[in-house]
Order: structure tokens, then C-alpha cells, then sequence
């Protein structure tokens, strides 16, 4: 087999503005170029929520790309993400993916770190090198920012400030997802292996839901008024109205779909950030969606639920039924969409192209105006990928 | 278990059976059947579990919803779901005297799936049942069965209670 020539591109980008070459979710080439240009290029990634890790000495495991990272709740009140490694010999630190400790000890040669990530304690020391300095030796803090108490990450040292990297069309939803002031409590995880390469399941449309989802139509959810917003830079933010049916006749017991809320027209928001993290609250649930790619291959999801800390027990159950049996991996409204991700996996092994259509007015001209179940709103962050990996159009 | 008479013990293994014999034949009537009216039934991650997070897989927290369950599983997502076929293997491991109405007994378990697009078998996940059984009648029934999974990432998404 004849081995690809150094100066040949990895693949060409079609040149019509709604296809995206097949090859994309398949070729295994990708990821370590994904690796550099994305997940440790200039892109922010939420870790943690302040609920997730509400008290000092609280730390919650994570990946960046390949790399092993933990968030911790400082004795000062700070959370702080690290790198997972032991600034020694690099050893890991963390072994479970969540927990409280007092102090981060490493078990190779006892170096002790505190939660705020500086060493405290190296034994014989007196033999080190002559210009040896613990101060040199902190845990490798990442660049990050907090937005409604949910921390993200960046590797640049490029890349802009949280909020100008989001927009406003993105962070003015996110706070409301978030409680409007980030006073969240966690109520629990839903973690799934979806088999799809990770642009495959982040490639989830406006267009689909009432026709996939078998249960919009069975509940009487009718269409509710809504929008769609996409920025230049692939993130994408859906807001709709929520028409709860009078009576749900398919189900013996539909308090499950109640609104609580108080305001029905933006009783659905569906963000998500590029790369691939999803955040929703929809109907009462409130509901970060962590995303790790596995390699080029499958991509593990951490569905982190919240409730906030004004909701009283009724809200409270509420949403804990809510949450349990709608949206996730085993959910009555959503379970069809993890169907999809596997099967598009499947299908995308063959030749050609992929081809939007829903929305999409002009094939040689990338569009930011976008309506509600269009499914041209994706291009923009096809249009970003493509540009950030470097694959030229097709003449 | 000393306790516990032989009959007891043998009219749980029974319920544990049709439990298992229904999913693995997707027969969703008789697994309902296996739960009386009080009946409840969640399916959770161990790491919610043992940090008290209530957030479940699945939660059904009255009979009307595990019939909503089977309406789920037979009406609502059977044309886009990729079936597959399960094999349930458990292990009695505990009983205590009545309590609550009821016996406590736990089992573990663990369920492998077949697809049916490759045919080939792995493991879908691993755990515990926790059950609080109803004696008083001929048969006996579940009044809660917690099912508790080790494997907190599932390896893919679940169709149908486990
Ligand atoms: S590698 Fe951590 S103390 Fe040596
Ligand atoms: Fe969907």
C-alpha cells in the first residue's frame, strides 16, 4: 500500500456550502489534528459546575481532548482546574472521578499538593537540585473562566475573553439554563458511550425533532413559536415556546410532562457550544450535557442535572421525575436521537457526500439567518471546523 | 437467610425468574405483571446511588408509570430503536424477614446483549437488584425493585427496563 504523500491533503472540502464530505466522521487521521486545533486550540470547554464540587476540597475528574485534567474547590473558595498529573514524574493524582480530599498526595514519592494546587511537602528535598524551589512546583493550573458558576477551560493563551467567545446570543440563554444567577444544586448523572465519531453526535439539528421523535406527536406537543441563532464561530442556541397539551391521552400518568415553570414561551432553549457541548432547559429541567470525544471513534456523554436552590420540594421531585424518564439516553422524548448517532455512523462509511437542505437558499453562500427547525443553522459550525483544520474547497 | 423458609425463598426465585424470562422475550404485559399496585421501579447508576443523587435511568414511581414504561417501549420508540436481544443472569445473594409489608431481597446481576445488526454479544451492564417483595397473596410481587448498575457509562443507550 502506497503511503499518502506528505503534501497531499488529508481531504478536500466540497464546494457547495451545505455538503460535508462523509470522510469526516470516519477518518481515523483526523483526530490528532483535531486534538491540536481544537480541543487544545483556541476553543473554551465547560468541566464544572460550583454544584458539582460545592465544597473546599471537592474535585470532580475530566478530559481535554486526550488530556487527564480535575477541577477542585479550593480552601479559598476558588475553583481551579489542573492538569492530572504529578509535576514530579507525572504521575496521575486523581484516580476517581469525583471525590473530597484534604490534600492531593502523590503516592510515587510522597509530593503533597493542597487544593489550591500548591506543593506543600517533597521528602529529602535537601538532595534536589541546588536551585530547587517548591514555588516552581505547583500543579499545572489551565487557563479558565466562570460563567453562572460553570467553569471552562481554555489551552491558548489566545483565545478571547469566556463571554466575547460566546456572544451574547449564547450566554444571555446559557445564564437562564443556569438559574439565571448559577445558584444550581446537583441532583445527579446520566452517563452513556454513544458509537459515533464526536462531530457526529453534535451534528444534531432543528429539523429532526418532530419527525423523529415519535413522542412529539404522540403527546400533542404542537410546534411551539421559536427561534433559532448560530455564530460565526459554530455555536448555536435554539429557544422555543412550550405548548403543553390539556390532556396527554397516550400516557396513564402525564405529570411527568407538567410545566412548572412560569414562562411557557421560552420553555425550551437548546444550546450548543462549539465543539460539542450541549445545555438545555426544557420544560423544567435544567441539564448540561459534558461531552468526550473517545478517540476518533465514540464519544461519552455526562448528562449533569440540576434543580435550583430557591425550587421547594414539590419543584424539586418534580424535576428529579422530569429529568429521570424524558431527555436522556433511556428518555420517552429522546431515546431516538442516540439511535440516530450510531446509525449515522454506519451510514457515513460509504462514498460522498452529506447534504443539508432544510433552510439552506444559497448552496455557494454561507447564511446566518436561520428559522426555528432549519437544519442549515449547522453549516456555520461546519463552516468553522473547516476552516480551523485547514481544508481548502474543492475548485 | 436461615430464617427464611425454603418456600419463601423459592416463591422469590420465581418472581426473579418471570422478571427475567419477560425481558429477555420483550414480553413487556407479563414484566408489569410482576409488580403489584404500590408497585415502583428504578433503574440507577451506582455512583448517583451511593452519593444519594436521585437521578435515574429510568423512573417509574407508581404503577401508572410502568404501564406508561411498556407504552414507551412497545408504542413509542419501537421503529427507530435498534433492537437487541438480552440475556439476564442473576444471582440470589440476600433475604431478610419481612419488613415494610414486605421481604427484602437482593440479587446480582449482570445483562448481555446481542445485536442484531453484527449478532455479536457484549455486556450491557452490571449490578445489583434491591427488591422489597409482596408475599401475602399466592404469587408474590414486586412492591420496588431499585436496580443499581456498576457500569455508571452505559455502553450504549438502554431500550427497555433491565
Ligand atoms: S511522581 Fe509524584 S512524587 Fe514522584
Ligand atoms: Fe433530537
Amino acid at each position: 500500500m502506497a503511503n499518502q504523500r506528505n503534501d497531499e491533503p488529508l481531504l478536500i472540502w466540497p464546494k457547495k456550502y451545505n455538503e460535508v464530505p462523509k470522510a469526516v466522521f470516519e477518518m481515523e487521521e483526523l483526530w490528532p489534528k483535531e486534538l491540536n486545533a481544537i480541543f487544545y486550540g483556541e476553543e473554551w470547554h465547560p468541566i464544572v459546575h460550583h454544584a458539582e464540587i460545592p465544597n473546599p476540597g471537592d474535585y470532580k475528574a475530566a478530559e481535554l481532548g486526550e488530556m487527564p485534567i480535575f477541577a477542585v474547590h479550593g480552601e479559598d473558595g476558588e475553583i481551579r482546574v489542573f492538569q492530572n498529573t504529578c509535576t514530579h514524574r507525572g504521575t496521575a493524582l486523581i484516580t476517581e472521578c469525583s471525590g473530597n480530599k484534604k490534600e492531593f498526595e502523590c503516592p510515587y514519592h510522597r509530593w503533597l499538593f493542597s487544593p489550591q494546587g500548591e506543593l506543600v511537602g517533597c521528602p529529602n528535598s535537601q538532595e534536589f537540585t541546588a536551585d530547587f524551589d517548591k514555588k516552581d512546583f505547583s500543579l499545572h493550573q489551565l487557563r479558565s473562566e466562570e460563567f453562572c458558576g460553570l467553569h471552562w477551560v481554555t489551552m491558548s493563551d489566545k483565545t478571547p475573553p469566556l463571554k466575547d467567545y460566546l456572544g451574547e446570543s449564547f450566554y444571555e440563554p446559557l445564564g437562564r439554563i443556569l438559574g439565571g444567577d448559577g445558584r444550581l444544586k446537583l441532583i445527579g448523572y446520566q452517563k452513556i458511550m454513544y458509537n459515533c465519531n464526536w462531530k457526529a453526535y453534535c451534528d444534531n439539528d432543528g429539523y429532526h425533532a418532530p419527525l423523529l421523535h415519535k413522542a412529539f406527536a404522540l403527546l400533542n406537543w404542537q410546534g411551539g413559536k421559536g427561534f433559532q441563532k448560530v455564530t460565526e464561530n459554530g455555536h448555536l442556541a435554539f429557544e422555543s415556546e412550550i405548548k403543553v397539551p390539556d390532556k396527554v391521552e397516550a400516557l396513564k400518568d402525564a405529570s411527568v410532562l407538567d410545566f412548572k415553570g412560569t414562562d411557557t414561551s421560552s420553555g425550551s432553549i437548546v444550546l450548543m457550544s462549539f465543539p460539542l457541548t450541549v445545555f438545555s432547559k426544557h420544560m423544567d429541567m435544567l441539564n448540561v450535557r459534558y461531552a468526550f470525544p473517545r478517540g476518533p471513534k465514540g464519544t461519552e456523554v455526562h448528562y449533569a442535572y440540576f434543580t435550583h436552590e430557591d425550587d421547594d420540594d414539590e419543584m424539586i421531585r418534580h424535576r428529579i421525575r422530569q429529568s429521570s424518564n424524558l431527555l436522556g439516553p433511556c428518555g420517552l422524548v429522546s431515546m431516538e436521537d442516540a439511535s440516530v448517532f450510531s446509525r449515522i455512523d454506519k451510514g457515513n462509511k460509504t462514498p460522498g457526500n452529506a447534504i443539508f437542505q432544510k433552510g439552506v437558499e444559497d448552496e455557494y453562500k454561507l447564511s446566518f439567518t436561520v428559522k426555528q427547525n432549519d437544519e442549515s443553522g449547522n453549516l456555520p459550525r461546519w463552516e468553522h471546523y473547516r476552516k480551523i483544520m485547514g481544508f481548502e474547497r474543492e475548485k | 437467610m436461615s430464617k427464611i423458609s425454603a418456600e419463601i425463598i423459592q416463591k422469590i426465585e420465581q418472581l426473579n425468574r418471570d422478571y427475567i424470562c419477560a425481558l429477555d422475550a420483550l414480553d413487556m404485559p407479563t414484566w408489569l405483571a410482576c409488580f403489584n399496585k404500590r408497585g415502583q421501579y428504578t433503574f440507577i447508576a451506582e455512583e448517583n446511588y451511593r452519593r444519594n443523587l436521585p437521578i435515574a435511568f429510568m423512573l417509574d414511581d407508581c404503577y401508572e408509570r410502568l404501564q406508561d414504561r411498556v407504552t414507551q417501549v412497545v408504542d413509542i420508540q419501537s421503529d427507530s430503536t435498534e433492537h437487541y436481544q438480552t440475556r439476564h443472569f442473576t444471582q440470589l445473594t440476600s433475604v431478610t424477614a419481612p419488613e415494610d409489608g414486605g421481604y427484602r431481597a437482593e440479587f446480582n446481576f449482570s445483562v448481555y446483549y446481542t445485536r442484531r445488526d453484527t449478532n455479536q454479544t457484549q455486556l450491557l451492564c452490571v449490578g445489583r437488584y434491591f427488591d422489597l417483595i409482596d408475599i401475602s397473596n399466592a404469587c408474590a410481587s414486586y412492591i420496588d425493585r431499585k436496580v443499581v448498575t456498576d457500569t455508571n457509562v452505559l455502553p450504549r443507550y438502554i431500550a427497555y427496563p433491565v
